[in-house]
């Protein structure tokens, strides 16, 4: 089978393309034939080892795989081969053969497209960001920055179906744009001038409620900034290169919190809510809840092109590698 | 009657930065309560003031306090609720005087038998850190507090509280007077801070899991080796800087530890919500009657020795609070 191996850290083109051994399961692993897998920014800045989770060299990069059980291992009674499934693999999902552990796999309902649900897989971040961390309430103003984004989209997505009033930051019109026929409310193009007078006009008399931040970097100031009495101030990556540092006297004064999250973790310390978020996100797509935005689909020899399409700003919403003719 | 002026800005240590003088009594406005002061209490903000380094500029002269006890001497015509002769706390600007007139939405009831001394001296800082702890962290009990400057105003008053809600309480301060002072008031676990690394130490009393809350009102070099002692799921106050420079924290913390950094201003709480601000403090005042909690004045200065008192806060030798008594 063939796989994506990252043998030497740097920019996406130093990924190879390998045939390797078909992955044998163990105890309480299978075998996922790969359908569809999500690359994400996260991604790109692992390969870069520019990223908070380290990987050892050499490593198969991608998010979680979906497609069809190929084969199960003792002890797998809720799987069977053939069952469609999304799950995280052992290692990355960039492999036309994917191997991993029961623990963190889902099946999917029946007729399931598989690129969508891997395109839906940063709904999970966003939905914890504002249900679990930021706790929105209707009539909320939520401000989202890279809200054209894998992350950013799915936020304007789910903070329109909470009742908040949503502000979308992105880099350009077109990007602006989606984030309108997702339902942002307020648009502001923050590469413009005075991005903090910007926010404070959008944000009104009363600040920011919530802040939704997978990107950091020079946007983090003006945003803590326009955060008002009691809001919360979401951190979830560091997309814009560097990792910002906060003022203390910022978030005494309006009475607000700076916040974190990281999905990682929240698996190691909290596995059952993990998996409460993740059957969440499924559900919420077979309802026909959320409405992932894939804007491309790579074949998995193409892995490179996407990983550069994200470093390189040009996705809006999602990108999802596939194989097997999914 | 008599009350403490300051004329002119400067040191706060100087004995004529403040003067006694005379002056007319205060008549009360028709939703004012006019005090006849039994004590004052004093704190750092005082010490700002005085050399102009607050948050506001006061019109010169001033009288300085923000808080105290007494019994009423008169009301005016819209009061309800206050009669002569009732024992009363207040808070309010220029509480350093025999009389003070005060608005009824800032007055309390206290009930017989409570010390004067400790009530004049206690609701400032407890309201703080009983907002701090209960709003904004709502601290559980079993869970670890960590308190730094656990030995000043705000910080005596986390221990004592903490202590309260069940929690187990990590005290630092500067040095050993000031943690047996914290261990007095309840602390758990001792942290000098001067000579110990604060960091190596939390996360050896948490056997490795790191805090719950932390209570910062001393920022500087002390935020960060604390902030990277919260456990998951952790809460760090931000209460103010007193040990001077404004520390910066790494958005990786918060990131990587899902714990929040929390901005306290009670002061910006009660102008938001005036009505639950005003119900922590009835809430306090019951359980300083039962004796719940049990703040701490390290010294009881009469007004004419208020300068005294200013030089202690100033030289941060003051343990818990300092309130000043009219003799009356
Ligand atoms: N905490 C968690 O659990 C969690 C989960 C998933 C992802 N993440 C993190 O969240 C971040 C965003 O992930 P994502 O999947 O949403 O990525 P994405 O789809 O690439 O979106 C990131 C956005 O950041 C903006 N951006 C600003 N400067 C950038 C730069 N120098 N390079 C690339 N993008 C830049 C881009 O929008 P503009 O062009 O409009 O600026 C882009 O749309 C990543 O750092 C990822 O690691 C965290
Ligand atoms: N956010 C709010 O709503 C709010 C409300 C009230 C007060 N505050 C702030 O909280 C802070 C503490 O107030 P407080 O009334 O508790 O003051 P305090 O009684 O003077 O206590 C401050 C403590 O800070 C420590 N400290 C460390 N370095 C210091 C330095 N260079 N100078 C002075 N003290 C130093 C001292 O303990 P060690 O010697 O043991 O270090 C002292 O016990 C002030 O900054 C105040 O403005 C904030």
């Amino acid at each position: 089978m063939r796989a994506v191996l990252c043998r030497r850290y740097g920019p996406p083109d130093s990924l190879v393309l390998e045939d390797m051994p078909s992955p044998k399961p163990g105890r309480g692993e299978v075998v996922i034939s790969m359908r569809a897998v999500g690359v994400s920014q996260a991604n790109v800045l692992i390969v870069a080892d520019n990223h908070p989770n380290k990987r050892a060299l050499p490593f198969i990069p991608g998010g979680e795989a979906a497609g069809l059980i190929k084969e199960i291992g003792e002890g797998v009674t809720a799987f069977k081969p053939g069952d469609a499934v999304i799950g995280a693999g052992k290692d990355g999902g960039c492999a036309e053969e994917v191997l991993a552990s029961v623990d963190r796999l889902y099946l999917l309902p029946e007729g399931m497209d598989f690129t969508q649900i891997v395109g839906a897989g940063s709904y999970a971040t966003s939905l914890h960001a504002l249900r679990d961390v930021a706790r929105v309430k209707p009539g909320e103003t939520v401000l989202i920055l890279g809200a054209a984004g894998g992350v950013g989209l799915a936020a304007v997505d789910l903070a329109k179906q909470m009742g908040a009033r949503v502000i979308a930051c992105a880099s350009s019109p077109e990007k602006l744009d989606l984030c309108r026929q997702y339902g942002a409310d307020e648009l502001i193009n923050y590469d413009g001038e005075d991005l903090r007078g910007a926010i404070k006009k959008a944000g009104g008399d009363k600040g920011l409620d919530v802040v939704i931040d997978p990107v950091g970097g020079k946007y983090a100031d003006p945003a803590v900034r326009g955060m008002g009495w009691g809001g919360r101030y979401v951190i979830i990556g560091f997309a814009g290169g560097f990792v910002p540092d906060l003022p203390l006297n910022l978030p005494l004064l309006k009475g607000c919190a700076v916040m974190g999250m990281s999905l990682h973790r929240l698996a190691q310390h909290d596995p059952q809510a993990a998996k409460a978020l993740r059957a969440d996100v499924i559900r919420l797509l077979a309802e026909g809840k959320i409405r992932p935005h894939i804007c491309a689909t790579y074949p998995l020899e193409h892995t490179a092109d996407a990983m550069n399409d994200l470093r390189l700003r040009k996705v809006l919403g999602k990108v999802v590698v596939v194989a097997g003719g999914a | 009657m008599r009350a403490v002026l300051c004329k002119e800005f400067g040191p706060p240590t100087s004995a004529d930065r403040v003067t006694i003088e005379d002056i007319p009594a205060p008549v009360p406005k028709p939703d004012e309560v006019v005090v006849s002061v039994k004590a004052a209490g004093i704190s750092f903000p005082d010490v700002l003031l005085l050399q102009n380094k607050y948050q506001y500029t006061p019109a010169l002269p001033f009288t300085p306090g923000s808080e105290l006890s007494g019994i009423v001497k008169s009301v005016g015509m819209e009061v309800k609720g206050y009669k002569p002769g009732d024992a009363v706390i207040g808070k309010n600007k220029g509480c350093c005087a025999e009389e003070v007139a005060v608005p009824a939405s800032k007055l309390w009831h206290l009930p017989a038998g409570v010390d004067f001394n400790a009530a004049a001296g206690f609701s400032g800082n407890y309201a703080t850190s009983y907002y701090a702890l209960r709003q904004r962290a709502n601290l559980q009990p079993g869970e670890t507090l960590l308190v730094l400057g656990a030995s000043g105003g705000v910080g005596l008053a986390a221990v004592d509280l903490g202590r309260m809600m069940g929690a187990r309480v990590i005290a630092c301060a500067s040095t050993a007077a000031k943690l047996a002072a914290c261990k007095q008031a309840g602390a758990d676990e001792l942290i000098n801070y001067e000579i110990e690394d604060i960091h190596v130490r939390a996360m050896e009393l948490t056997g490795g899991k790191g805090v719950d809350v932390i209570y910062d009102p001393v920022g500087d070099r002390f935020a960060e080796p604390a902030a990277r002692s919260m456990g998951w799921n952790g809460r760090y106050l931000i209460v103010g800087f007193a040990a001077g420079a404004i520390p910066k924290i790494s958005f990786m913390l918060p990131f990587e530890k899902r714990c929040a950094l929390m901005g306290v201003w009670s002061g910006g709480y009660t102008q938001r919500f005036p009505r639950e601000s005003y119900d922590n403090i009835t809430e306090l005042v019951a359980m300083l009657a039962v004796g719940k909690i049990r703040p701490h004045i390290s010294g009881i200065y009469p007004l004419e020795n208020i300068s005294e008192a200013f030089r202690a806060l100033a030289n941060r030798e003051v343990i818990g609070k300092v309130v000043i008594t009219t003799g009356k």
